[in-house]
């Protein structure tokens, strides 16, 4: 029941906070407040939310849109028009209805229409709609709607008309400005007051910095390209500057692109283009009488998204990936996914062997790997001397890594083997098949590595063969153009023995360079002369945080909190625990080595969200227990306000990820610490530590804000 | 230009035919240095007799067993076998070389734990632990492998009074195919005894089994003979999981690697017949990579590796006493170094090279130590160079179980020194003195006056 509530009061503040890109509380129940200013329509525009947002609910659209206000702030914006421009009666109400219900419906299929192309709706069903009312009702008023005192919407955004836009701060005045900005944010909601633009400025401050400097952007350019130009004779209307200007700078330029320099210019750049459009539609729709609302705005906002996703390459100009309905977010996130996930897109690769081998030659090397065969590596085995053979080095034999196991180094099918190549004497190279024995194994499509240079009769696979990540393939060898034995490792795209190299970095491996400490590397290529080996995975840990679909856990703590997770997996086969109480969602990535979280959503106050915090990354590596990362920052931070202004030029702000972890037999305790970092000077927020016994997680304990949070998992459901 | 060298006059019988096409090798290649430290200049400072160790030759011994295996098994650990020699500096290379310590005995534990090994990083084998030490590896967490029955009811009776679940494995014996079978370790498989012990141990509910060990002899020849005792071993630990769901973390393969030293009546010499440590590692990895076990149910695979480490490290320096002849006419020569301090002279025909150079000729000789004791014999026939009292030989690979089963009888011990990487020389243990020899005794009062 509580959720219910909770559920339905926020699609309704949402219905209201998305007129600005928004999710937040306040701004909604901001907008909710101003909107009654002028009552009726603040009465017509929440009956028609309401009305609505049951709709779609009992109707069983989509419940996530439906939460998120998507098919209902059309109505509100129709109901909030209608309210305004026309006077009470009975006809009143039923054109209201009729007219909510085609807002609807064409908000549902617009929408889906447009999502097809990744293109947003925004406010076109209401236009639609609301210039059918005008249409059908006409000057001979066939609807029965009286417009009130004589105000035509028609007239609403006309050119010239004196009334619509103060004439008493003429000039360049500071008041005259702040007068306009206020009364410009206020003809959003269709009013035209200082004092609600006023409070709708404060609320979308509260809710984005970027947003408002956007909307300050757009409003200043609008302002000097007209002063400029002088293109309205007698000022730049504030419902222009609201609806169509400023929306365009906040869209373009921090809601569906994620903030930056070049957002922010393609946002100033869309200014004058939306002064044509204003002036060219008002002009064509004048002959029917028809106001052109924010129609310019959705126009020129649909278009350039369109543009630009019909590019190849994002570059620097990267459109809003996963919409958080916050710029901040939108562009704490992104920055800090391109920095911790853009690994996710290569499949992860282990060594092919086993203990410690060289690289003897790198990508580019100076023998063989040149040209299109220029991304391959050979490995050999050295002894402390860097020497790759035992006294006398005769025979392959004396090699060490003669006769050693070659690995599948992921999950794949065996495509070719080559089998019947003698090994060669050590000094002889058989140039007529090069590649001597090999196996190739195809991991995905358009993805296949090759070990070559295998013993002869050594090869364990046969073509069609399923092999896993570590199965044995053969034995490194001498055949094929190998004066001495040593193991040629390449990924291709094609399925053949010869086919061109392609650059691909092995997932997880510890690596030092002659005389220097090892050292742990993530997604990385080996350079020729270093020495690597596979890194060992710590089994318990590993087992620990193998959360699969259809996870359970029970979570409780000493003072009566339990929550309830379970691991589900998305349409895009993303994993994510759930927490049925608190409805928090956190998705998380497992490669076999390493666990990390790669986004939060939902209650801040759950017990998942501070596991969340403490597990942000964990790597199974039993050689370098340890690792560090960085949190995207919060988009909601008082204390960030003045950062979030700047970040989309420069960030000098870092959220702090940092974790050990001691083994004391089955028992691992890991602690965890976040920082707040200013440029250099880091501040603790967090310290964290989770206990795992016998390859269990059994409890974790979070310190913030001087409080201590200790959870347990209920054993009998773990 | 240097005075020649006296040689004795040597009447040497004519033998026809050769026996390879190059001929005999007659001359001795003398052995003057160490890691390129002169014989001569350690025996001037440290005295003669004097035990040399190579530290690089130990560390390039480790790293090339930790290579054998390491890329045929993706989880390998190596422990010191602590008996086999357990001078600290000797542990310490190891140590730092990242092996465990595996220890036999209260004594031994002890010395572990003060070289500062982690008490889980300790193996406990052998068939007497006494109370006090078994205490102490139950609070450290040490992995205690379990020799009899007795021992196993005790470590329930102790971990009642402990209120913790040492982590424990249990010894296996078998016949794997060489004789005489060593079946006085633990408990063994064919009877159906080792997996009776498992399921004692898994039903004691106050242990942890963690692993399974075998020690199937010493110096084993015989690369199959590990083959079947690793598969032996996984075959318990495959019943393990599949009868009790339990996983055994580790198996221990225990030593018994051969050195490069010629046993006593073995033909030919040692550096021909016995197996390379890489065959060794290829049929057990082979073994247990083929068990079938899920590959995150492997078992960490520990080896306790002490003589093939740690043979051809270890140098004897000594010096020529007298030279006699015997009734028979045989030649023998007197060392200043006995059977006391080359406990292994027992079982090797130790290779004995001189420390300075000689002309061709040699000659067949008895080498006896200097104790007065008829078996003081470190060669019964040995060919040597002509060689003058005051000169030096070198006795090669004696670096394993010398300097830990040697003792002091009518001679001491002499010192023992470390040639690190640099060819630094490091005294690690001071020749004995009387002094030390007679700290621990008590002289009753009456017996104090020898002439009342």
């Amino acid at each position: 029941m509580k959720s219910a509530i909770e559920y339905h009061t926020k699609s309704l503040l949402n219905s209201y906070a998305i007129l600005f890109f928004s999710q937040n509380k306040v701004l909604g129940t901001l907008l909710l407040l101003v909107s009654f200013f002028n009552i009726p329509a603040g009465l017509t525009g929440l009956v028609c939310v309401i009305f609505a947002l049951t709709t779609v609910n009992q109707l069983g659209f989509h419940r996530d849109f439906t939460h998120k206000g998507l098919y209902s702030f059309n109505a509100l914006l129709f109901g909030l028009a209608f309210g305004m421009f026309y006077q009470t009666n009975l006809a009143f109400l039923l054109w209201l209805m009729v007219g909510c219900i085609i807002t609807i419906v064409l908000s549902i299929i617009l929408s889906a229409w447009l999502s097809k192309y990744n293109l947003p709706v925004l406010s076109i069903p209401f236009i639609i709609t609301y210039w059918l009312v005008i249409l059908a009702t006409g000057t001979d008023n066939t609807t029965g709607l009286l417009p009130k005192d004589g105000l035509l919407p028609n007239q609403f955004s006309s050119l010239g008309s004196q009334h619509l836009f103060s004439t008493s701060a003429q000039g360049n005045s500071i008041f005259y400005f702040a007068d306009l900005f206020f009364r410009a944010l206020s003809a959003i909601i269709f009013q035209n007051n200082v004092i609600v633009g006023l409070i709708i400025a404060i609320g979308i401050f509260i809710h984005s910095r970027i947003s408002f400097s956007l909307l300050l952007i757009g409003f200043f350019t609008a302002c000097c390209f007209h002063k400029i130009t002088g293109m309205y004779p007698d000022d730049v209307s504030y419902y222009h500057l609201g609806a169509n200007f400023m929306m365009v700078s906040a869209a373009i330029g921090g809601f569906f692109l994620i903030p930056s320099l070049r957002s922010y210019l393609w946002a100033i750049i869309s200014i004058p283009a939306s002064f044509l459009l204003v002036n060219a539609l008002t002009k064509l729709l004048g002959i029917y009488n028809l106001p052109v609302f924010s129609l310019p705005f959705c126009l020129i906002t649909i278009s350039l998204l369109y543009f630009f996703t019909l590019r190849i390459t994002a570059n620097k100009l990267q459109l809003t990936p996963i919409q958080h309905y916050s710029p901040e977010k939108n562009l704490y996130q992104y920055t800090n996914n391109v920095k911790r996930l853009d690994n996710l897109k290569y499949l992860p690769l282990n060594l092919p062997f086993m203990g410690e081998w060289t690289v003897s030659q790198g990508y580019n090397g100076d023998i063989t790997h040149k040209d299109d065969w220029a991304n391959a590596l050979d490995f050999v085995i050295t002894d402390e001397e860097q020497k790759t053979f035992e006294y006398p080095g005769t025979r392959p034999e004396h090699f060490y890594c003669f006769n050693k196991p070659v690995l599948a180094c992921a999950d794949g099918v065996v495509e070719t083997v080559a089998d019947n190549i003698e090994d060669n004497t050590i000094g002889q190279i058989n140039t007529l098949q090069n590649w001597g024995n090999t196996v190739v194994i195809k991991h995905a499509d358009d993805l296949y590595s090759k070990v070559s240079h295998l013993k002869k009769n050594s090869i364990k696979v046969k073509p069609g063969d399923v092999v896993k990540q570590g199965d044995q393939l053969a034995l490194c060898g001498n055949s094929g153009r190998s004066p001495e034995p040593h193991l040629h490792f390449q990924l291709q795209l094609t399925p053949y023995i010869g086919s061109k190299t392609l650059k691909y970095p092995f997932a997880d491996y510890t690596g030092h360079n002659l005389g220097a400490p090892d050292k742990y590397f993530a997604y990385s290529i080996p350079e020729e002369g270093m020495v690597i080996s596979p890194v060992e995975i710590n089994i318990l840990l590993k087992q620990a945080f193998a959360f699969e679909p259809g996870y359970y856990g029970v979570i409780e703590t000493p003072d009566g909190r339990k929550e309830t997770w379970e691991v589900y997996k998305d349409a895009y086969n993303g994993r994510y625990l759930y927490s049925k109480q608190t409805g928090a969602v956190a998705y998380f990535v497992n490669n076999g080595y390493e666990f990390y979280f790669t986004a939060f959503y939902g209650d801040e106050k759950s017990l998942l969200y501070l596991f969340y915090l403490a597990a942000y990354r964990i790597n199974f590596s039993s050689t370098y227990p340890g690792v560090s990362d960085n949190y995207p920052l919060p988009a909601n931070k008082f204390g960030l306000w003045l950062h979030d202004i700047v970040a989309p030029f420069c960030q000098f702000v870092k959220h702090t990820y940092l974790n050990q972890y001691q083994i004391n037999r089955d028992e691992i305790s890991i602690a965890a610490n976040a920082q707040y970092c200013f440029l250099n000077k880091c501040n603790s927020i967090m310290e964290a530590e989770i206990r795992i016994a016998n390859n269990k997680l059994k409890t974790f304990s979070v310190k913030m804000n001087n409080q201590i949070t200790e959870a347990t998992w209920d054993s009998a459901n773990n | 230009m240097e005075k020649l060298k006296y040689e004795r006059p040597l009447i040497k019988k004519m033998n026809t035919g050769i026996p390879n096409k190059f001929g005999q090798k007659a001359a001795f290649e003398p052995v003057k240095y160490i890691d390129e430290v002169p014989v001569k200049q350690l025996i001037e400072k440290f005295g003669s007799p004097l035990f040399v160790l190579s530290e690089q030759r130990i560390r390039r011994n480790y790293r090339a067993a930790v290579r054998a295996f390491s890329t045929r098994y993706p989880k390998v650990q190596f422990a010191w076998s602590y008996k086999t020699n357990y001078l600290n500096a000797v542990c310490n290379i190891f140590h730092q070389e990242g092996s465990w310590a595996e220890v036999v005995s209260g004594f031994e534990y002890h010395k572990a734990i003060n070289n500062g090994i982690p008490g889980e990083q300790i193996i406990f084998n052998g068939p007497y632990k006494d109370a006090e030490a078994l205490n102490l590896a139950i609070e450290n967490g040490s992995l205690i492998h379990i020799d009899h029955f007795d021992e196993l009811y005790n470590l329930i009776t102790l971990c009642k009074s402990h209120h913790k679940k040492p982590k424990v494995a249990v010894r296996v014996n078998m016949d794997t195919g060489v004789y005489p079978v060593w079946d006085r370790f633990g408990f063994n498989y064919e009877n159906g005894q080792a997996w009776s012990t498992i399921t004692k141990v898994l039903e004691s509910g106050v242990l942890q089994l963690a692993g399974l060990h075998c020690h199937i002899g010493t110096f084993v020849l015989s690369v199959n003979a590990y083959k079947a005792a690793a598969s032996k071993l996984c075959d318990l630990a495959m019943k393990c999981k599949s009868q009790h769901n339990h996983i055994i973390q580790y198996l221990d393969m225990g030593g018994g690697f051969p050195s490069v030293n010629t046993l006593k009546g073995y033909h030919p010499s040692g550096a021909d017949a016995i197996p390379s440590i890489d065959e060794y590692a290829e049929v057990i990895t082979e073994t247990i990579l083929n068990a079938g076990f899920e590959k995150d149910d492997l078992p960490l695979l520990i080896l306790e590796t002490g003589r093939a480490l740690i043979d051809d490290a270890g140098y004897l320096l000594g010096t020529v006493v007298a030279n006699k002849r015997l009734s028979d006419g045989r030649k023998a020569t007197i060392v200043d170094f006995g059977v006391n301090v080359l406990f292994t002279s027992f079982w090797y025909e130790h290779k004995i090279s001189p420390a300075q150079d000689a002309t061709q000729h040699t000659e067949e000789t008895v080498l006896y130590g200097p104790l007065c004791m008829n078996i003081d014999v470190l060669r019964e026939s040995v060919n040597l160079p002509l060689l003058n009292a005051g000169d030096h030989l070198v006795v090669h690979k004696v670096g394993a179980y010398n300097m830990t089963q040697w003792m002091q009888f009518i001679n001491l011990r002499p010192a023992v020194v470390l040639i690190d990487k640099s060819s630094n020389v490091h005294l690690i243990r001071q020749p004995e003195t009387l002094e030390y020899l007679q700290t621990p005794e008590l002289l009753p009062d009456y017996l104090k006056i020898v002439h009342g």
